[in-house]
Formats: C-alpha cells, sequence, structure tokens
C-alpha cells in the first residue's frame, strides 16, 4: 500500500541532455527507492539535466527531500543540474525548515526552471 | 388530524451550559407561541446554549421561525446560540428558501449538535486512538486518516499537512528502529481540540535498537544535524513544527510524546 507516486517524462526540446520530470502523487518513505531507480536510470542514459515539475507533488516527507538532495548533488558531480519549479508552499516550507533551499535549485514557474537551463 | 405541539425542555447530559428544547408536532402559529414560554425556561437558569431537536416536528410555520431568531438573539446576548438538529429534508428545504441556513447551524441529530457544542464551546479534547502493525506501507493511510481528522475539526489545510507530517516522521522512525517482527504494533494516541494536537505513539524495540536508538538520539540532540545527515532531518522537522517534543525509553519500549499547537 505504497503511496501513490508517478513519474512523467517530456522531452525537452533543443536540448538533447535534458528531460522534464512531472512527479505526481506524494514522495514519502515508501516509494523513494522506486523514484531513485528512476531519476538514476535517467542519468545513466546521459539526461544530466533535470527539470522536476512539482505542480502535481502534494507532499513530500524528510525522506522524499533526502533524495531530492542526492538528485542535485549527483547531477552537479555529472556537470548537469537538478532543478524543481512549481513547488506548494506546504512543500516549500518542509524544505526550508530542514534548511535545504539553498542546497535546491528552485524556481517560482516551469519556464524559469527551463530557460536557466545552460 | 392536527397534532399541537408539545415542548419539552432539558439539561443536556454531561455538559455545562447546554439544554435540548426538543418540539414534537406542528409548529404552527399556536404553537409558535409556546416558543417564548419555553425560552423563559432557558433564561431564568445558567444555561444558554440551545439544541433545538427537530426530528419530531411535522410542520413548520414562519411565525416559529421568528420566535426562535428572537429566542437565538436572547441567547446570544447571554454569550450563547441556539442550534437545529434532527430536522426533515423537507422542512431544512423551506427553511433554507426563508435564509435560515444564513443564520442557524443544523446538525443531523442531538449527538452531533453536543458534540460540536463540546467542541466550540467547552473547548473538550476529542481522542483517536489506533493500533497498526509495524510496516512502512501503512504509515500513509494513517497520517491521510490523522489529516482528514485534523481538517475535519476546522483545522487549515497548512496545520493539516503539518501535523500529517509529524505523524509520518514518527512513525516512519518507530518502523525503522522498531522491532523487526511480524508482531510488532506502533500504538498512536492522538488528544485534539480547538487549541492544538497532542500525540503519543508508541512501539517495541529490542535492547540492541534500544541501545542504538539512545546513542543516536544523544549525538542529534548534542548537535546540530546536518541538512544532509538522513536521521537528523526527519527529527529536527519534529522539532521544528511542534511545540513539545520528546522521547521515553523503557526496557522493550519507546514512546514519542509530541504537542503541537494550532496556528490557523
Amino acid at each position: 500500500m505504497e503511496s501513490q507516486i508517478e513519474l512523467v517524462y517530456e522531452d525537452m526540446h533543443g536540448k538533447s541532455n535534458a528531460k522534464l520530470i512531472r512527479f505526481i502523487g506524494d514522495l514519502d518513505a515508501t516509494n523513494v527507492e522506486t523514484v531513485l531507480e528512476k531519476v538514476c536510470n535517467l542519468f545513466n542514459d546521459g539526461f544530466i539535466n533535470l527539470v522536476a515539475d512539482f505542480k502535481k507533488l502534494r507532499y513530500v516527507n524528510s525522506t522524499g527531500l533526502g533524495i531530492l538532495l542526492h538528485f542535485s548533488k549527483s547531477a552537479k558531480e555529472k556537470g548537469g543540474s537538478f532543478k524543481i519549479a512549481n513547488v506548494n508552499e506546504n512543500v516549500y516550507e518542509i524544505i526550508e525548515i530542514i534548511g535545504a533551499t539553498s542546497l535546491l535549485e528552485i524556481y517560482d514557474d516551469l519556464d524559469e526552471a527551463v530557460a536557466a537551463l545552460k | 388530524m392536527k397534532k399541537e405541539i408539545k415542548i419539552t425542555v432539558c439539561d443536556a447530559p454531561e455538559t455545562q451550559n447546554a439544554v435540548i428544547m426538543s418540539f414534537d408536532g406542528e409548529l404552527d402559529t399556536a404553537g409558535a407561541a409556546k416558543i417564548s414560554e419555553s425560552f423563559l425556561q432557558i433564561y431564568n437558569s445558567t444555561r444558554n446554549f440551545c439544541i433545538a431537536d427537530m426530528s419530531s416536528v411535522t410542520l413548520f410555520s414562519s411565525a416559529a421561525m421568528g420566535e426562535l431568531v428572537r429566542g437565538r438573539q436572547n441567547l446570544i446576548d447571554k454569550g450563547g446560540d441556539l442550534v437545529f438538529s434532527g430536522m426533515s429534508l423537507e422542512i431544512r428545504t423551506k427553511l433554507n428558501l426563508m435564509g435560515a441556513s444564513r443564520i442557524f447551524r443544523f446538525y443531523n441529530n442531538i449527538r452531533s449538535a453536543l458534540n460540536a457544542y463540546k467542541w466550540e464551546i467547552e473547548k473538550n479534547p476529542e481522542q483517536v486512538q489506533l493500533s497498526f502493525p509495524s510496516y512502512l506501507e501503512l504509515v500513509p493511510p494513517v497520517r491521510h486518516l490523522i489529516s482528514r481528522i485534523a481538517r475535519h475539526k476546522g483545522y487549515g489545510m497548512r496545520d493539516s499537512f503539518r501535523i500529517e507530517t509529524i505523524v509520518d516522521e514518527v512513525c516512519n522512525n518507530a518502523v525503522e528502529h522498531g522491532r523487526q517482527t511480524s508482531d510488532s504494533v506502533i500504538n498512536l494516541d492522538m488528544k485534539i481540540d480547538p487549541q492544538g494536537v497532542e500525540f503519543n505513539i508508541t512501539n517495541q524495540v529490542d535492547s540492541e535498537q534500544l541501545s542504538t536508538l539512545k546513542t543516536v538520539m544523544k549525538a542529534e540532540s548534542d548537535s546540530k544535524p546536518g541538512v544532509n545527515e538522513k536521521r537528523g532531518r526527519g527529527l529536527a522537522l519534529i522539532k521544528m513544527l511542534s511545540e513539545e517534543f520528546s522521547i521515553d525509553y523503557s526496557e522493550s519500549i519507546t514512546n514519542v510524546h509530541v504537542k503541537k499547537a494550532r496556528r490557523e
């Protein structure tokens, strides 16, 4: 009975090493391993610039936040980036409380995040 | 055959200030006159919250509505209120056309009205007790349930989310650090009132886990956990979201106590 989370991928026009990932649902301890595997597969396939759209991500806990930090770190190590857009105020509060706002690249909207890609 | 209205007033059990005014019959114009007499009984007492039980009312006139509006205003002037319970759909629809829903609150039955009174006026806490197997997959439905209860009791979206997060983090820790046997259980005890929520979440641990847990907890309380440290993040979150947070250990049981004030 793990929490429902769905990742929907979209290619980004003109950026062959980038992917847009739409997170839908709740990201918590019951599904982090699945999400971790999926995103790491993207890294392994050469997509080192990832933009995560959190518009439909309702909930993140500390475990979920942990893998977001991991994605950010991994992307940077590969010369890319992991950007997040459309974070709702509840999720943002959690990120802020934990002190991760300076460690994650968070944008108000998707266009800003995409424009910031190298 | 016309049924003359019969009105009885009695103290609502286990309350300090509530009465139940029960109506039986037709609240026509003649019956409306009896309403003000019944209200006198309440005005002459110390009680000021009236639950008007309409479950046996077969007709409701505008004259009766007028008397009840007046009676309600007098109770409000005394710091109280008047609410309806048990009204038939037919009569309620008619009253809504008169604009009654802008003035009165309606409850399905006396019990619901009493619960609302105890919650709002006497600030009585309500208690939820859950016991569930210590499986990670059961934590999401538990936290969703607690969040919905908070919303149902009038807590805002943000506060309900914070409460959900607290429950999630504490229960995840209980699963991760608790006894890993098929009979291992987590007990969640929640008290909720208009001012805030209080949790006691208990689970079983074995002595080795307890020793490890104490070492981890001490290290985390001695130093500020780094944002990149997995264990510290959950605890930091609970501490920041709550007003009180403590963990008590006994030989084989860990009890986490969290108190969170209502912020919205």
